[in-house]
């Protein structure tokens, strides 16, 4: 009884995890299904076909590659923009800060379809070449660039500026401070906004489903075939994406792990950054 | 607020105005949609907008195939998920006399008809579609909506009817049926307005090729009590399918071809002809105005009316094919799909249905304002 | 050197500053002029429509309250069912902290649709969860899951955990355990020392969570679309149905401003009630 008390936060906690991956593990399953027809939801029969086949869609294919090739140019984007706002933000006092403050949380606090709707209203009354990749692209950095100013920004808060000082005491200038001491130290919290940004610009649907014309994204192609069956390999490519971002966040941690053993600068914290989306003000 | 926002609110103000005035001057009228004017032998570039999975993928499919025979860069685009939805998206640059790139799109009769009554559309040219004329099924040679096929080539027919477990609910036949509340909670219509509420006025004894406005509207009427009694279980797409595998739903309301690929998986699925009748529709190619490259557009619509090149469509879609001279190459190659009467649909087999209803443009805002507030709760 | 570093900050500032500006402030402006016009696409006019906005309230007022019901209890859930894992994953997890996070952010990278489809297979009529619920009670014995609220208030617990989960996690972690340790050398118990101490030092997180979750799932649709049925739409729904089927924009517009409004009503009076330190900037050190 006491052993169940005592466990019972990590009880629960456990049960949490495993239900967060549920449909991680249906997915999975229904990737080895074999139906005989287009539709994918009762089990008929393994197959590894599906596995084979996983890039034999061409349709599948050129949308999952507008979605990576979407994800990465906004992450690049809004993450530079954004950690450049981060570092005004925390590190300088200046007038309107407020209210730069307010712009950078209100698009978090915006549902997404009245994100999507304005900015189609904008595009249509403009007139702009078209919906397409362009204004994909837009929309995309544009609600990335709260969160990536957030991580950042809670990372650079809780940053020891006396090693910036002893820096400086040691003959480096203001720029090679910044590139030799606090950009390697901030570059966690730079990494997680990065990839935050790429998770949700990859995951994005709504103001996608709004703003995209012609081009197809990976969760539009999937909101058009859920209407007509989705083929397998859709959940073979989800799969996949999964797998890829576990891998590639095991390796990140892993780098993480090494540098900072070799480094030893900060012995008391844990290897990842939070990827933590919202404040996380120091007292 | 200080400095910094000053010169922000600026800035936006300035933007604003820009923009009013930009949205003051408009956009130019869209005009009459003009003829396609064919040049020499087709070539070049192609960009067709289509519906999911309404034609055979792949490398070997009818896409590559035709890319091989006349060495037209195809490009093929599944972006048509909603005739009104599509409209909303393509309007704005119809309506300056573009079309986003697009040669050729696939809407539904309905949606045909409007877009041509909007001047949308380019007439075509019959003589670079000598195989459309040759190869088209009666049945569709002379529809309402465009009684010359002038601007509409059709690209699959369909029905609209029931589709039933007859392990679960053998006894449903009709539509009427559906309310039936020993099938409570278990039935799926259609969200799409124009199939749905003219089979249920079918069931009020309307015929809905006559039906007024309020007609339209007491069959609303009727559907709304079915939802607020917890009869129908919700409105789908075409994923009604996946309760009708999971018998989540015994009963549906849905269309012909979904339902020779479900009897593929589950053979307790099958289509049922209501015996009020069902409703016919068929999705048609049609060339917009801006369109470039209409010769290859119509180089298109006629390759898939070579009987051969329509087959291998027509076996991958399962539904109702346009064109003549599939059914005896299907019954040397796909000999169940040729006895099949939702793909090769014998007159007796739709005496009864009715094509798709049409609403006029006064009656269109109040009938889909009413349905759309029983979709949405 | 004064001069330059009093110009610096708006330079870092300019590029996001002014990427937000035209594309998220300005594109409201526009929104807002298509409010007040009339008619749907094809034949819009403006007319200082304000009847648009009136139409918006008393139309879809029963949606609007369902959103807010859906999205609270949502939110509700959510918090208990996170703040546990956050708990465990600042505090007891160790070497595992890591794997947890993981677990907890990449299900992201499946897509939002391919998760909500996965669980209407998981909670078909048929299925062993289903099943295991009727055993249990909590389903009536010809009940179903799927096309009722609760499907979709489980749908929205799902997608927006990681909303609740990381924030919470990130106030944890900056807790100072040593302030917990000094709490039990003055005799408090572990349940009085969590209430009095971790508690209070974690609400930071509670309300940033809390505020994640609740803005988004009230303007979502794709869950009561996939898993719920006619007497479950959202607001979400209608305003993607005006824009999308209906094509009347200017109705659209309008309710999209009356259901920001609406959150923002809810959310200022909750940051009043829970205090807003938490959320805006941080001083420069």
């Amino acid at each position: 009884m006491r052993w169940l008390r005592e466990h019972a936060v990590n009880i629960v906690a456990g049960l949490v995890v495993v239900y967060m991956l549920i449909p991680i593990a249906v997915i999975l399953v229904f990737s080895f299904n074999d139906p005989a027809g287009k539709y994918n939801f009762t089990w008929v029969g393994f197959t590894l076909s599906h596995w084979g086949n996983a890039f034999g869609i061409p349709e599948l294919n050129s949308a999952l590659l507008t979605s990576l090739k979407l994800a990465l140019l906004a992450t690049v984007i809004s993450t530079a923009i954004g950690t450049l706002m981060a570092i005004a933000l925390v590190r300088h006092r200046f007038h309107g800060r407020r209210a730069a403050n307010l712009l950078i949380v209100v698009p978090m606090a915006t549902p997404e379809i009245v994100m999507g709707a304005s900015l189609l209203s904008f595009f249509i009354i403009l007139g702009t070449p078209g919906l397409g990749f362009q204004t994909l692209l837009i929309a995309h950095v544009m609600f990335c660039i709260s969160f990536v100013v957030v991580v950042v920004r809670s990372r650079l808060i809780g940053f020891d500026r006396n090693l910036e000082e002893a820096a400086r005491d040691l003959g480096a200038n203001s720029f090679e401070t910044f590139r030799l001491v606090t950009l390697p130290l901030i570059m966690p919290g730079i990494l997680g906004g990065a990839l935050l940004a790429f998770a949700l610009s990859i995951d994005d649907f709504v103001i996608s489903n709004f703003n995209s014309g012609t081009t197809v994204t990976f969760p539009l192609y999937i909101y058009g075939a859920a209407q007509r069956g989705i083929p397998v390999e859709v959940n073979v490519i989800a799969t996949i994406l999964f797998g890829v971002t576990v891998l590639a966040m095991g390796a990140t941690v892993w780098q993480q792990r090494r540098a900072e053993r070799m480094s030893e600068v900060r012995p008391e914290q844990e290897a990842m950054p939070p990827v933590a989306v919202g404040a996380a003000e120091a007292a | 607020m200080g400095r910094g926002a000053l010169p922000a609110l600026a800035a936006a103000v300035a933007a604003l105005a820009l923009a009013v005035g930009l949205a003051a001057c408009g956009s130019g009228g869209g005009g009459e949609g003009g003829a396609v004017k064919l040049e020499g032998e087709p070539s070049g570039k192609l960009t067709i907008s289509n519906w999911p999975l309404y034609i055979d993928p792949g490398k070997e499919g009818t896409v590559a195939e035709f890319e091989k025979a006349t060495g037209i860069d195809v490009k093929y685009i599944e972006d048509v998920n909603d005739n009104a939805e599509f409209f909303g998206k393509m309007q704005p640059l119809l309506e300056q006399g573009e079309s986003g790139g697009r040669s050729v799109f696939v809407v539904t009769d309905w949606m045909a008809k409007k877009m041509h009554d909007l001047g949308y559309l380019q007439t075509l040219d019959k003589s670079g579609i000598p195989n459309v004329e040759k190869n088209l099924v009666p049945s569709l040679r002379h529809p309402g909506f465009d009684p010359e096929r002038e601007f509409s080539v059709p690209w699959q027919s369909g029905m609209g009817g029931l589709i039933v477990r007859t392990d679960l609910a053998p006894e449903v036949r009709s539509i009427c049926d559906l309310f039936d509340p020993r099938y409570k909670g278990k039935v799926d219509f259609l969200s799409e307005l124009r199939e749905t509420v003219p089979l249920v006025m079918t069931c009020l004894g309307i015929d809905p090729e006559e039906a007024t406005e309020a007609d339209w509207m007491k069959a609303i009427e009727k559907v709304k009590g079915a939802v607020d009694s917890g009869q129908i279980r919700r409105f789908t797409g075409n994923d009604y399918a996946r309760d009708l595998t999971s018998g989540d739903a015994v009963a549906v309301i849905g269309w012909s071809g979904d339902a020779v690929q479900l009897q593929a998986d589950n053979p307790n699925i099958e289509f049922r002809m209501p015996t009020q009748g069902c409703s016919l529709w068929s999705d048609n190619m049609v060339i917009p105005v801006g369109a470039p490259n209409p010769t290859a557009a119509e180089a298109w619509m006629n390759y898939v009316y070579v009987p051969q090149n329509q087959a291998k469509i027509a076996e991958y879609v399962n539904y109702v094919t346009p064109v003549e001279g599939v059914k005896p190459i299907f019954e040397r190659t796909e000999p169940e799909l040729a006895e099949s009467e939702l793909i090769f649909p014998s007159a007796e087999f739709t005496k009864k249905c009715f094509t798709q209803a049409q609403l006029s443009e006064e009656e269109e805002q109040p009938v889909t304002r009413a349905w759309n507030a029983v979709l949405n709760g | 050197m004064a001069e330059r570093r009093r110009i610096v900050p708006y330079f870092l500032l300019g590029p996001g500053t002014v990427w937000l500006l035209l594309f998220f402030v300005v594109p409201l402006f526009y929104m807002g002029y298509l409010s007040l016009e009339s008619g749907v696409v094809g034949s819009l006019g403006f007319s200082w429509n304000w009847g648009n906005y009136s139409d918006a309230l008393s139309l879809y007022d029963t949606q609007f309250a369902r959103s807010f019901l859906y999205s609270g209890l949502a939110t509700a859930i959510c918090l208990l069912v996170a703040y546990p894992l956050a708990y465990t994953i600042a505090f007891r997890a160790g070497r595992w902290r890591n794997a947890l996070l993981f677990a907890v952010v990449a299900p992201f990278f499946t897509t939002y649709l391919i998760r909500t489809l996965a669980w209407e297979t998981i909670l078909s009529d048929q299925s062993p969860v289903v099943d295991a619920l009727r055993f249990l009670g909590l389903v009536p014995e010809n009940g179903h899951v799927l096309a009722t609220g609760s499907a979709v208030i489980a749908g929205l617990v799902y997608n927006f955990l990681p909303f609740m989960v990381l924030p919470i996690y990130a106030s944890l972690e900056q807790i100072d355990e040593r302030l917990i340790e000094a709490a039990k050398d003055l005799y408090a118990s572990s349940r009085s020392a969590f209430l009095r101490v971790t508690l209070p030092l974690s609400a930071p997180g509670i309300v940033a969570g809390t505020l994640l979750t609740f803005i988004p799932a009230t303007g979502d649709y794709v869950n009561a679309q996939f898993l719920g049925s006619a007497g479950n739409q959202m607001i979400g729904n209608v305003i993607q149905s005006l824009y999308k089927t209906q094509l009347d924009y200017p109705a659209a517009a309008a309710l999209s401003f009356v259901l920001m409004a609406l959150i923002m009503v809810v959310v200022l009076i909750y940051i009043r009630f829970a205090g807003s330190e938490s959320l805006m900037g941080e001083e420069a050190r």
